[in-house]
């Protein structure tokens, strides 16, 4: 079901209302039963690769826990392998038969691809990457296995953040799961707010900025180079937009529930290095890897050409976390080489970040977006001679004509953006819209309402994330 | 609490409302143009309009070496040079289409002396009913639906109409195609489209040297599928047509129910007398179920000749000058019932 549908409308609040009339020991089968529900909205019979997750490390970590030395061990990699072959089989499979065709030809054979027609189940490394930190948390010791099948199942299943994150540890989400909430009124009065918001940012800003990026991705040779340059920050934008869209719905409708998850994006695009960027964007995702392969890679406690070796390791695989095609290695590759300038320049010249804001921190802003917007490319482009194309027509004129009419649209919605980033930066819209005056407050829910009622894109883009 | 919340609900239902005049003042009629221009025109002409004549591309369509370009609706004012008849078209429209047309007509602000609407028999076929043009022509339907424009314009944005894929709709089609029976008060060797389909594809026409003449065979295939079938109560676009008689009944506006003619020639010639057969009872149908309290069939079914028609290798009520005349001089005829003294002689 996505979050921008009728469907979801009507869906959420019969959930919510049912929740606080059901006595809390029945609450959880609410929540197992509508997250299925809302899952199999998109094609039902991969509920049951989700159920395959949820026995398999559901009964690793009871035996993890259980066990001790080599067969916890064993258990664990058990459990985060059968985990990742399902990923690879549903994920990579078709970029893996694509690749060895190639390689087969290195050494003068014949490779016939196989054809499987398999459809990528919906949001599954989200969900794959979830459930594997539960197992690998409890065989650290630092979490205890869940004996309550249905709990850990709502832990996978949980339907607003099932399908794209925030990715959510158990010691969190497993104890605001199995909580007994009461009604209370500020919860659903934030969830509204950001829910509110979110389909704000989702369908009229994301969705007006789609139909422009598409068309200069589809077809860059057809446009200028101004056009194309505007197309490439626009996606930065957008992918935002759409994502942090995506986060505030999540958020806001666990919310109302009573049931507090993380906050996945903080105003990323204030930040001033690629460094303090990835400890505001996708915020879930680079404590995942830092704690499951940055750390125990040795982290920033070895050597710095091993050090520099770990970034881009974690940064490639990272990049093709999100999609099965080199264009997604390349983009976390050219984020983890970003990163390593920075930290050499900074070295280099003994340059500190000041925390106040003065012109050079403005500078350094719009360079880091910049340089993520550019590293973008090759995260929208479907491969690498699109994204050839992209940067050639933007360093060398083509001389069609610059038509900014058909900006007018996507313009404002950056504007909007930018300017509600400014209201929330450091913290979140349903914290900082509390702090104002109800009058001023009322005046801002009237202006999202009319901006997401009367403006919101009129072709209906689904959530770039849910792809991965 | 409980008044708090019901304090905080009223707040914003008084803020939806004042939005939706907000709307309906500055970004409606934007949209309007956008997607769904018909609805505009009815607007903008509804206190000047005498008769409105909804149609799909049968009124506009002209064949490249006409003289006259004129289209139906034109000609038939001819007839009426002081009557003002304003045509609605939109290609691949139908009667679940005119039906939200007409309720966008304000009534009290002139209430039209007559509705004149196509009644395209081919509409009725599953080709249409399934076509994959009626996801987009539901979306330009959404700013039509009896509810705020403001909550129109945001189920809009949600695409909360029917909204199938082409492969869905194909899906559709096809299992219409292969399940539905025909039925004929005689024996008949094929029992659904999709075996007499069949039939006709296998080498139904030889060309002089024994090959398949390719292109009969391809139209022949065309003309079962869009007319092999019966119409039946269960049909949607009979329950269309009966709102729309409805609509036009309870507001005492005449209609005209405006039956087009199909190429029977080629019907016959190419597939033979069963499917002939099979149109002409779903006329006979159509006639004898709206020619009833203030609605009249205009019946042009064969009135023009297999080479008036435009689209020589494909099914469509796409005509030449003269067939545009033949309907519309029939449909002025018709109408003279009720403007007897406005009608003029005009070929």
């Amino acid at each position: 079901m996505l979050f921008n549908s009728l469907h979801f409308l009507f869906f959420l609040p019969i959930v919510v209302g049912f929740y606080y009339l059901l006595p809390p020991k029945l609450r959880w089968l609410l929540i197992f039963i509508s997250s299925c529900y809302f899952y199999m909205a998109f094609i039902p019979k991969y509920i049951f690769i989700l159920f395959f997750i949820i026995i398999i490390d559901y009964f690793s970590a009871i035996a993890i826990e259980k066990k001790q030395g080599k067969i916890k061990l064993l258990w664990l990699i058990a459990s985060l392998s059968a985990n990742i072959l399902l990923l690879c089989f549903f994920k990579y499979f078709n970029f893996l038969n694509d690749n060895l065709a190639p390689i087969f030809s290195l050494f003068g054979k014949e490779f016939q691809p196989i054809n499987l027609q398999i459809i990528l189940p919906i949001g599954l490394s989200f969900h794959t990457f979830q459930s594997m930190s539960y197992t690998i948390e409890v065989y650290r010791g630092k979490q205890k296995a869940e004996k309550h099948i249905g709990y850990f199942a709502n832990y996978v299943l949980f339907f607003p953040q099932m399908v794209a994150g925030p990715i959510e540890r158990y010691d969190r989400l497993g104890q605001e799961l199995k909580k007994k909430q009461n009604f209370i009124y500020q919860n659903i009065s934030d969830g509204l707010k950001l829910v509110l918001f979110g389909l704000f940012v989702k369908m009229t800003i994301a969705d007006n900025i789609a139909p422009f990026v598409n068309q200069i991705y589809k077809e860059p040779l057809k446009h200028s180079s101004e056009e194309v340059l505007i197309g490439v920050f626009m996606f930065s934008f957008q992918i935002y937009a759409d994502f942090f869209g995506y986060s505030s719905i999540a958020l806001g409708s666990a919310r109302m529930l009573g049931i507090k998850i993380m906050d996945n994006f903080k105003t990323p695009y204030f930040s001033k290095s690629i460094t303090e960027f990835w400890s505001r964007w996708h915020i879930s995702l680079s404590t995942w890897f830092k704690d499951y392969l940055y750390i125990p890679l040795g982290g920033n406690r070895v050597a710095i050409p091993r050090w520099s070796l770990n970034i881009l390791i974690v940064f490639m695989l990272s990049g093709f976390w999100h999609g099965a095609n080199w264009t997604f290695v390349v983009w976390g590759a050219l984020h983890g080489l970003m990163l390593l300038i920075e930290r050499f320049f900074s070295k280099l010249f003994k340059f500190e970040i000041k925390a106040h804001w003065d012109f050079l921190n403005v500078i350094l802003v719009v360079k880091t977006f910049i340089v993520t917007s550019f590293i973008w490319i090759f995260f929208r482009a479907e491969n690498f001679n699109k994204a050839k194309e992209i940067i050639c027509i933007i360093f060398v004129n083509n001389n069609i004509k610059f038509n900014l009419i058909s900006l007018k649209v996507p313009l404002l919605a950056i504007f909007g953006l930018i300017i509600f980033d400014f209201f929330q930066y450091n913290t979140r819209f349903d914290i900082k819209l509390n702090t104002i005056r109800t009058p001023y407050r009322w005046v801002i829910y009237s202006f999202l309402l009319f901006c997401l009622f009367a403006l919101s894109g009129t072709e209906k883009f689904p959530f770039i994330y849910f792809q991965f | 609490m409980i008044k708090k919340i019901l304090i905080k609900i009223s707040f914003l239902i008084v803020i939806i409302i004042s939005l939706n005049i907000i709307y309906n003042l500055t970004f409606y009629k934007k949209d309007l143009a956008e997607k769904c221009e018909q609805i505009l025109e009815i607007k903008n002409n509804q206190s000047t309009t005498d008769i409105f004549y909804f149609a799909e591309s049968s009124n506009f369509n002209t064949r490249e070496s006409d003289s006259i370009k004129n289209s139906i609706s034109e000609i038939t004012n001819f007839f009426y040079p002081k009557l003002k008849i304003t045509a609605v078209n939109k290609p691949a429209s139908h009667a679940g289409i005119f039906k939200k047309w007409l309720t966008q007509i304000n009534l009290k602000e002139h209430k039209p002396k007559a509705i004149v609407i196509t009644l395209n028999l081919r509409s009725f076929d599953a080709a249409w009913i399934h076509s994959k043009l009626e996801t987009p022509l539901q979306e330009s339907m959404v700013l039509a639906q009896p509810y705020p424009n403001l909550i129109n314009r945001f189920l809009l944005s949600l695409q909360a109409f029917d909204n199938k894929t082409e492969q869905q709709r194909e899906k559709e089609m096809l299992n219409d195609w292969e399940n539905t029976q025909l039925i004929f008060p005689f024996p008949f060797k094929y029992k659904t489209v999709k075996e007499w389909d069949n039939s006709m594809a296998n080498g139904s026409y030889l060309k002089a040297d024994g090959s398949w003449d390719n292109d009969k065979i391809v139209l022949a295939c065309h003309y079962v599928k869009s007319y092999a079938f019966n119409i039946k109560e269960s049909n949607p676009r009979i329950k269309d047509y009966d709102e729309i008689l409805n609509w036009c009944y309870i507001n005492e506006v005449p209609l005209y129910l405006n039956l087009l003619a199909e190429n029977i020639e080629y019907a016959d010639s190419l597939v033979g007398k069963e499917l002939v057969f099979l149109i002409k009872g779903n006329r006979d149908f159509l006639v004898k179920r709206y020619s009833k309290n203030n609605c009249n069939v205009v019946d042009n079914l064969e009135l023009v000749s297999g080479k008036e028609f435009t689209d020589q290798t494909w099914t469509t009520e796409h005509y030449g000058y003269k067939g545009r005349m033949i309907i519309a001089k029939n449909l002025a005829t018709i109408l003279k019932k009720q403007f007897n003294n406005e009608y003029k002689i005009a070929y």
